[in-house]
């Protein structure tokens, strides 16, 4: 062998490193489906509230969108590795999840649930939520998703109903029904990789 | 003149520095997991991983979940060590080939 074609030989198994230890990065960011499911669940819960009128209707569409993403993320995590980063993330969504659930679940059984108060508690972790993910992925869509909450938890303290119930519906939109969808087309984009013999 | 150092004959099989180089982005990985991202047949993989783990390189953990068995590897502190000595040989040799 040359010296020509030996470095080339050289440089393929330095690019190949760099290929597979990204590769297992990446396999973090594939959660997406989780943004669309829940979008999907606010906007049956609002709907189910708003035409059907029924109390129940909010805790049953949170408690079955929990079940489907417990059920859909323990089939996920049989199959993918465990990594430091996804670690890290599932702690901040389950813990944000978690406490989210038990607020809002309080302040119904209270009596005391006002919608303001609602999209301001939620609007506000959500932008916490999206904003760590955002910064330990690097990711920028993910940040401007984190500001739409907080502009929507923000503008929630001085919005009237009817402008209350637009910005919330479009940053519901936007932050979980397009980001969602967003996140799966890059995710599907990225599995075609290359096979790798000895 | 200094001598040019000698690349580590068991990392240096391209699917075997595929594989170390997927577990050392992840702290754990799961057989199939590798198969998917390497594109391997089960026998290649498995006699590959086999090296690795003669060397001390991987170690492997057998268990079953919802009763079906899995093999769960992870990179050993030699192989982390393995490969950062095989990626500064690479360095030098391509150094000294510019």
């Amino acid at each position: 062998m040359n010296a020509n074609a030996e470095e080339v030989e050289l440089r393929e198994r330095l690019d190949l490193m760099q290929r597979m230890i990204a590769e297992g990065r990446r396999t973090t960011q594939r959660w997406s489906w989780t943004f669309l499911l829940w979008g999907c669940a606010y906007y049956i819960a609002i709907a189910w509230s708003a035409y059907g009128k029924e109390w129940y209707s909010w805790p049953v569409t949170m408690i079955a969108a929990g079940i489907a993403t417990g059920v859909l993320a323990a089939r996920i995590k049989h199959s993918e590795p465990s990594t430091a980063i996804g670690r890290a993330l599932s702690a901040v969504w389950g813990v944000m999840g978690t406490t989210l659930f038990v607020v809002l679940m309080a302040l119904g059984l209270s009596g005391r649930a006002d919608l303001h108060l609602i999209v301001v508690i939620a609007g506000a972790m959500l932008a916490v939520a999206n904003g760590i993910s955002s910064l330990i992925l690097r990711w920028k869509m993910q940040f401007a998703c984190g500001l739409v909450w907080l502009a929507t938890a923000v503008g929630a303290c001085f919005a009237s109903d009817t402008q209350l119930a637009i910005t919330s519906l479009a940053a519901i939109f936007f932050c979980q029904i397009v980001f969602g969808i967003y996140g799966m087309i890059l995710e599907s984009r990225r599995q075609g990789q290359g096979s790798v013999h000895a | 003149m200094p001598e040019l150092p000698e690349l580590n004959p068991v990392i240096h099989g391209k699917l075997r520095l595929a594989l170390l180089s997927l577990l050392a982005g992840v702290e754990e990985a799961e057989f199939t997991w590798l198969r998917a991202k390497t594109g391997s047949t089960d026998g290649n993989l498995g006699a590959q991983l086999m090296k690795l783990e003669e060397s001390g390189y991987v170690a492997v953990e057998k268990k079953f979940v919802e009763r079906k068995p899995q093999t769960i590897y992870r990179m050993t502190d030699v192989g982390r060590e393995a490969l950062q000595e095989y990626v500064q040989a690479l360095k030098q040799l391509l150094g000294a080939a510019i």
